[in-house]
């Protein structure tokens, strides 16, 4: 069992078998979320300590080793990024977990690893801001998920919600950014982080892992590579295979090449990178629902709030008799519109609500925009709704 | 036609290649590091066991980082400015059997990369770093930089530099590089045999090479040449000179980072097995 191990002072590998078991387990999301990561083939671990995301960290640091990986704690969290670009391009699986401050010392790197089409990944441990705010529980980063970084890149993001979410999504985020070659983010929150529940691991053989597509798959030849060309996902070699790769973050053509800059190879590069996420949203993007069928209203949710949420719903139908359906985003970004207006025809009101003075609401409301009367925002800060909270707001909004 | 022997190891042709011309400047000098490093990786290839992939460039943002960027025919990666040590140090987590080299500039190096400058050389991470310092910002219009002497006029100091400046070589060899040494672009054979000799070392190394950007100090290549020969004194001559001392500064090799690391990993599996 993992806690055993996290007992142990020295080298805690003694038991039998290094991945986590399959079966039923008590665990905290943090210990969930490295778990995943190594059952999806995580190699190296960089980072920097910080509140509420350093038990990932520590647990990464333990567990490792065991696998032959490796793990390093940088100097800050711009190093540890980087040092995820420079894994990544020599062929490992890599990921960091931070929370919001170090969330945004790391977006230089997010969009410098947009452009060169570097697959890892960030988790992000979510606290209230701004400035160091403080270090409960918050969705204040979802914005900066997608917006945060320069220039117009897209990001794929996923927001768990449990335990098992933590597990899942961990090996979810890794096969998609190596499908797509591309950072994406978990944005987490400190509740589930340090949630601890039951898990249940699947017999690990039936898990689907995705690795990147490399040229020597494709029979494609050092001298005829094109490192960002081939395919909308280009092939991407390791370092040491001999495909003499040059990763590039400026402007550039499928070679790579920076020195024949025109407005076209400017563009074609950029729509590229846009299609490959934007373009491809309904495959990558997941969508929970309930109650849909014969709903007046709707609540919209992610995150922790999707477990307050849910029971909110059932109570205000069958108590109340309002006729509420459920929607839980899995994914946040890119955010899956077509996907959400197919899952409603007409309804009176979207109900939001977010651990922060509402984000999230904003794409809801574009997405919504002809098939809803209202959205209201249901915000809260530095702590989940109480259900009570959310019932109140409910039946208000839908009576008023 | 005759051509230069290290253009082998530039994209010239081919269908990831028409990278010529350079966009340095005409007499700058991180063309003559460029080929400085190129002949001492082109020995070190020639040994038996060694293999062209096994060598990674790694730079950030300036003009010396440029010299990565895309016209090397070797894996490589030119990344964030300041970034280039962390993502190095990323390289060698994923696969430490890589030999790392690092082009970098001062002001890349020891300003906004000042911190993964220090904790690179710290952890004795297996990187060869060759710093092309030619005390000013080049790429953006000549600007004050850390290694910029004092009183210097320069776009952003317009009534002289306040600041004194860095001695590169005393700051890594505090930090704990385990090999370091000074030379200029005056100087081609002594940097050659340095660069092989870091990157020989395993460990943390650091080549710092004085250089000339004719552009900025306004001055013609030749001359300023003449000046880096002039200024600077072998190490073993520097003891009651004003001069810049150059040579190797520091050589002790100690336990390199992977290694160390490696040992845990050997312990891990031992427990399993």
């Amino acid at each position: 069992m993992v806690e055993a191990a996290v007992k142990e002072k020295k080298y805690p590998g003694n038991f039998r078998r290094p991945y986590i078991k399959a079966g039923r387990h008590y665990l905290e999301g943090s210990e969930a979320c490295v778990e995943g990561a190594l059952v999806a083939g995580l190699k190296v671990y960089a980072g920097y300590p910080i509140t509420p995301a350093s038990e990932i960290m520590e647990h990464a640091s333990r567990r490792l080793p065991q696998f032959g990986g490796r793990f390093i704690q940088m100097e800050d969290e711009i190093s540890a990024a980087c040092a995820l670009i420079g894994a990544s391009w020599a062929g490992a699986k890599a990921m960091t977990a931070t929370s919001s401050p170090g969330f945004s010392l790391m977006q230089e790197a997010i969009s410098f690893s947009i452009m060169t089409e570097t697959p890892l990944l960030i988790v992000d441990v979510q606290r209230p801001g701004p400035g160091q705010g403080y270090i409960t529980t918050s969705q204040e980063d979802v914005m900066q998920a997608r917006y945060g970084h320069h220039g117009e890149g897209p990001i794929i993001a996923l927001a768990p919600s449990s335990v098992q979410d933590m597990f899942e999504l961990t090996i979810e985020a890794f096969n998609l950014s190596e499908k797509w070659r591309t950072p994406v983010l978990l944005m987490v929150e400190e509740t589930v982080a340090h949630l601890r529940e039951q898990l249940i691991v699947p017999e690990l053989d039936t898990i689907e892992l995705i690795k990147r597509k490399k040229p020597q798959d494709l029979n494609i030849s050092p001298e005829t590579y094109l490192p960002y060309g081939h395919d909308i996902v280009p092939p991407m070699a390791n370092f040491g295979e001999g495909y003499n790769i040059n990763h590039v973050g400026l402007v550039h053509s499928e070679d790579g090449n920076v020195s024949n800059y025109s407005l076209k190879v400017h563009r074609e590069n950029i729509d590229r990178l846009h299609q490959k996420i934007e373009g491809n949203v309904n495959e990558i993007a997941r969508i929970e629902s309930q109650f849909l069928d014969d709903c007046d209203h709707v609540l919209i949710c992610y995150g922790s709030v999707a477990r307050t949420g849910l029971e909110a719903v059932k109570e205000v139908r069958e108590v109340h008799g309002i006729k509420i359906g459920f929607i839980r985003l899995v994914t946040l970004w890119p955010f899956p519109e077509e996907k959400l207006r197919s899952l409603i025809s007409k309804v009176k009101n979207v109900f939001v609500p977010e651990m922060n003075l509402g984000m999230i609401k904003h794409p809801i409301t574009e997405a919504l925009r002809d098939k809803c009367d209202r959205v209201i925002s249901i915000p809260e800060i530095g702590a989940l709704h109480s259900p009570e909270k959310l019932i109140d707001q409910i039946i208000k909004g839908s009576t008023c | 036609m005759l051509k230069h022997p290290m253009l082998k190891y530039i994209r010239e042709e081919g269908p990831a290649g028409k990278r010529l011309p350079f966009i340095l400047c005409p007499g700058c000098g991180a063309g003559q590091v460029l080929n400085y490093t190129l002949h001492a990786v082109d020995e070190i290839i020639n040994q038996p066991g060694v293999k062209k992939e096994d060598f990674v460039f790694i730079s950030g943002i300036g003009c010396s980082s440029r010299l990565t960027s895309h016209y090397l025919n070797f894996d490589s990666g030119w990344t964030l400015h300041g970034r280039a040590l962390p993502v190095a140090t990323g390289v060698l987590l994923a696969n430490p059997k890589l030999k790392v080299i690092v082009f970098t500039g001062d002001g890349d190096a020891a300003a906004i990369g000042g911190n993964h400058f220090i904790h690179a050389f710290r952890r004795n991470i297996n990187i060869t770093v060759i710093c092309v310092n030619n005390g000013l910002y080049g790429m953006t219009g000549g600007q004050v930089a850390p290694t910029t002497q004092p009183f210097t006029i320069t776009p952003t100091t317009p009534y002289g530099n306040v600041e004194e400046a860095f001695d590169l070589c005393k700051l890594a060899t505090v930090a704990g590089a385990s090999y370091v040494s000074r030379w200029t672009t005056a100087h081609p054979f002594q940097t050659i045999k340095a660069i092989k000799k870091g990157i020989a070392n395993k460990g943390a190394s650091f080549i710092e090479i004085l250089s000339q950007c004719p552009v900025h100090e306004h001055k013609t290549p030749v001359e300023m040449i003449n000046a880096l020969k002039g200024m600077t004194v072998s190490i073993d001559k520097s003891m009651n000179s004003n001069k810049i001392p150059v040579g190797e500064f520091h050589f002790a090799p100690r336990p390199e980072w992977t290694e160390r690391y490696e040992a845990i990993i050997e312990k891990c599996n031992e427990r399993i097995s």
